[in-house]
């Protein structure tokens, strides 16, 4: 099976006023199919730009120097990096950004549908004066106003037949997703199913509560227009009477009486795809384990605790179903008690969901706990990749070995710092970026670039010392 | 004794709406011991008040109420404690007046902020960034009158070598070191007096792990060559491990657990520090965890009682619940799960802090059968006493909560949690519970 996500050789260097800051210095990293990959590192090493890299959400004066982002046979990072090529020492941020322009357009179909990303910070990531549930909502409508459109639909057109069958077919198959999207096909019906399904799933209420909402689905009324306008969405995937962004057309039709009674009418359609959104977030948020989610989606960002606000930011990153979930640690703003249940529940949303995740942490015993497989950076490079109980037991690079006797541990074991500190990346040191603090270093560590080496079956150290072994 | 803290509380005052002023209950009734030459590790989540306790201590911010005794000979100290149980207000005076730091007038304190100093948590912040080194490591000498200022610059010198820096670094400027050396620096100005105590406040969390080790060898070897008393408060449980030798445990403003380092962190007793414990992900091992629900509580009205007990896995009849958390639970439960039974029209109100009405059904057995089933998984039903129908609504009591105390423990320790109550007979199954 091919890989999800392939980064090869990329280099980014930021282009500041005191000088250029060399952050990526050819990161090789393949993640596979359904693994979860930790990302490790101290403070300064890379991790978090890697993690902009692969979604193009770099600042104007980062350039990508060379080296390519492969997702699902495309490179994501082609525009940037053509411009950086073409420009070399004439690299300008300005330009960049109209570059950057593009790109942003050529990311939309990826960016937070297949590719989503859970930042550092939940407290700034979310929007302070918008609820919950427009965050959420806010992420499906922009990228899937379609799946919006046919559950609205889905809930006009079924009678109340149809909701007895549906209640039939469940009771019979105990709750089979297969054979109620069968149905739900059958009867034109499509976009009904997931909200049944997630009625008919929760543990905490009655099963004769469940057959009363699933029940209350059927049936709603909707007027002509507004069907004409959702089934045109959910065939198209066009959001209803947008006119925003040609400003001319817009204001020749609001300036006809006809035309502005349809600019209110569009408007109103919009609005029940937000609500819409609200409802599929609050489906999004019980699943996450989220108590009286009806209640937190209307609630506003400062009124939830940090444990909550994570939940909420994992909740719009998975919205979409996303094929690749980054994590820029998801932990480290929370206290442990809440980080435990954080750790929990990312394992948990990786046996319901069929994503690959990348989790940044510069907590190994975090990423111990989650992750399939570990790479450690250093100085905007992965010095070695292995799963995690190899990585962890039999650390084959210098600097992975110092960091895990660095860690403290309960029994008070004595620890040992790195000594000297990390380099400055505007001049990073020759040969390899370690060598300087390395203990082990010789001659041709100070000249030539480590390349990687494999040990065992499924470790890759970049170091000397492993050289022919 | 190095110092000793009795019932230290600390409330914020709050502006309520229409000028109405509460108080955030940040640190309530808190009694801590330093012995001389001892580390004391002071751990918790962020918010429960552990930094303020340090700062209580030194009196960088002024109690609310309760009493700090520095530098007490051991014998006084007993009787101290001996009037204290007694209630002996005039010899409690007597000792106070003599060794109370908040009855130091500013100009005593002058005096005795020589011999205690603090290291704050972020580097970055705690340094004047227009000062040089030499500036900032020798103006706790000069403000105390430790020295003079010819002796403060050679000595600056010495404590920079002393903390693992050149010598020349005395002309440069914060800014032009990184998070580690800062931190050093931090350090180096907190012992420049020689203090007998040195309070430390999260001194590594702003600190990669790498330089964190740095910094916990560099703090050993001076407690080793100094011989000071320490007060370590961090949230890092593994750092506590490390330097300290006594363990506190903090949550919501009080002291839940506190005993020997290896007692409490190797075989911890509280329900808090256990899940607390099992909570903290060690490399190398799967654990099965006691993940606990929700989150701490606000402190601005603290839940009853016990502060633990909305979250406790094994809370029980006494623990503190109130009319509206059974009544949400309870709520739920009929609304929810429990539809089947009693369909529409059931409607809850709370009656003062002790009752709940429900409204639309008096089938009490079945209430009762609920509570019976629900109350492994679903805490707050433990806090039923009884239900019972009076003009046609259905009335449930609940147990009256009681104020635990520190229990001790046959090793030494103590605890806060009412299953370690001595006369705890009928808890013998709850701690049986406890196992996990």
């Amino acid at each position: 099976m091919p890989d999800a996500l392939a980064i090869r050789d990329l280099h980014v260097q930021f282009h500041t006023r005191r000088g250029i800051y060399k952050a990526l210095n050819g990161v090789d990293l393949a993640l596979r199919r359904g693994e979860v990959l930790g990302i490790a590192g101290e403070s300064g090493c890379g991790k978090t730009t890697l993690g902009l890299a692969v979604i193009s959400l770099l600042p104007r004066n980062a350039a990508i120097a060379s080296g390519q982002v492969v997702f699902d046979n495309k490179d994501l990072v082609n525009l940037s990096r053509e411009y950086a090529e073409r420009a070399g020492d004439r690299f300008r941020p300005r330009k960049h950004e109209r570059v950057l322009r593009r790109v942003g357009k050529a990311m939309t179909p990826i960016r937070g549908r297949r590719i989503s990303m859970v930042f550092q910070e939940p407290m700034t990531s979310l929007n302070p004066v918008l609820p919950i549930g427009f965050q959420v909502a806010e992420a499906v409508y922009v990228h899937d106003p379609a799946l919006l459109a046919r559950r609205v639909l889905a809930r006009a057109k079924a009678t109340s037949q149809d909701i007895r069958d549906l209640l039939t077919i469940l009771q019979q198959t105990h709750g089979d997703e297969a054979a109620v999207k069968q149905f739900a096909t059958d009867r034109g019906l499509v976009g009904i199913e997931e909200q049944v399904l997630h009625i008919w799933r929760r543990q905490d209420i009655h099963i004769s509560r469940k057959e009363k909402a699933i029940r209350a689905l059927g049936g709603q009324p909707m007027n002509l227009f507004e069907r004409y306008v959702f089934e045109r969405a959910a065939k198209t995937g066009a959001v209803p009477l947008q006119f925003d962004r040609l400003r001319l057309v817009y204001w020749l039709v609001r300036l006809s009486v006809l035309g502005y009674i349809l600019v209110l009418l569009g408007r109103r359609a919009r609005g029940i795809l937000i609500k819409e959104g609200y409802r599929k977030g609050q489906e999004i948020l019980t699943s996450l384990g989220i108590h009286h989610a009806e209640r937190v989606v209307k609630m506003f960002p400062h009124e939830l605790s940090g444990g909550m606000r994570q939940r909420v930011v994992i909740a719009i990153a998975l919205a979409n179903n996303p094929e690749i979930v980054i994590m820029d640690e998801p932990t480290s703003a929370v206290d442990v008690t809440v980080q435990a249940q954080i750790l929990e529940l990312v394992k948990q949303i990786r046996t319901s969901v069929s994503a690959s995740f990348i989790v940044i942490s510069h907590d190994l015993a975090v990423l111990a706990e989650v992750s399939d497989r570990i790479a450690i950076m250093y100085a905007g490079r992965i010095v070695e990749v292995a799963p995690t109980s190899e990585i962890l037991q039999k650390p084959l690079h210098p600097y992975t070995q110092q960091l895990i006797s660095a860690i403290p541990t309960l029994e008070g074991k004595s620890v040992e710092g790195i000594k000297g500190e990390v380099p400055d990346m505007r001049d990073p040191p020759s040969g390899c970026a370690f060598h300087p603090r390395c203990p082990f270093a010789f001659e041709k560590c100070n000249s030539v670039v480590p390349v990687d080496f494999r040990q065992g079956t499924d470790q890759l150290v970049a170091c000397w010392l492993y050289e022919g072994k | 004794m190095m110092i000793a803290a009795y019932g230290l509380s600390k409330f914020f005052p709050v502006r309520g709406a229409f000028r109405a002023t509460t108080s955030l209950k940040a640190v309530e009734d808190v009694g801590l011991k330093i012995q001389n030459e001892q580390v004391v590790g002071l751990v918790g989540e962020s918010g429960s008040g552990k930094s303020t306790i340090g700062r209580c201590l030194i009196r960088l911010l002024n109690a609310t109420d309760g009493e700090v005794l520095f530098d007490i000979p051991d014998s006084e100290l007993a009787d101290y404690e001996k009037a204290r149980a007694a209630g002996a207000t005039e010899r409690l005076d007597e000792i106070a007046d003599r060794f109370s730091l908040l009855r130091r007038s500013s100009s005593e304190l002058r005096a005795v902020r020589r011999l205690v100093n603090i290291v704050f948590q972020d580097p970055y912040s705690s340094l004047n960034p227009r000062m040089k080194l030499s500036t900032i490591i020798s103006e706790p000498m000069l403000s105390t009158r430790f020295c003079t200022r010819a002796e403060a610059d050679i000595r600056a010198r010495e404590l920079l070598r002393e903390v693992g820096l050149p010598e020349f670094f005395e002309d440069r400027f914060p800014h032009e070191l990184s998070g580690g050396q800062r931190q050093r620096v931090a350090i180096a100005r907190a012992i420049s007096t020689n203090p007998k105590l040195l309070i430390l406040d999260e001194p590594t969390s702003a600190l990669d792990v790498s330089v964190q080790a740095q910094i916990l060898n560099l703090l050993r070897g001076l407690r080793e060559k100094y011989g000071m008393s320490m007060l370590l408060i961090t949230h890092n449980i593994a750092v506590v491990a490390y330097l300290a030798e006594y363990v506190y445990v903090m949550y919501a403003g009080k002291i839940m657990e506190w005993g020997a380092k290896a007692k409490v962190l190797r075989d911890p007793q509280h329900p808090y520090t256990k899940a607390l414990m099992s909570s903290v992900p060690v490399i190398g091992e799967t654990k099965t965890r006691s993940i606990l629900r929700g989150d701490p509580p606000n402190l601005i009205v603290p839940p009853l009682a016990c502060r633990f007990h909305p979250r406790c896995p094994v809370a029980f009849e006494p623990c503190g619940w109130s009319a509206e958390e059974v009544a949400e639970d309870l709520e739920f439960l009929l609304t929810g799960k429990y539809y089947g039974t009693f369909g529409d029209g059931v409607s809850l109100t709370t009656e003062g802090e002790r009752t709940i009405i429900i409204q639309g059904t008096t089938d009490v057995q079945r209430i009762q059968e609920l509570v019976g089933l629900e109350k492994e998984d679903v805490r707050s039903l433990n806090g039923v006493q009884a239900i019972d129908v009076t003009d046609g609504t259905t009335v449930v009591r609940l147990y009256e909560p009681v104020e635990p105390e520190m229990y001790p423990s046959p090793d030494g320790r103590e605890v806060k949690c009412l299953l370690f109550r001595a006369d705890a007979t009928a808890t013998a199954e709850n701690r049986a519970g406890l196992a996990l």
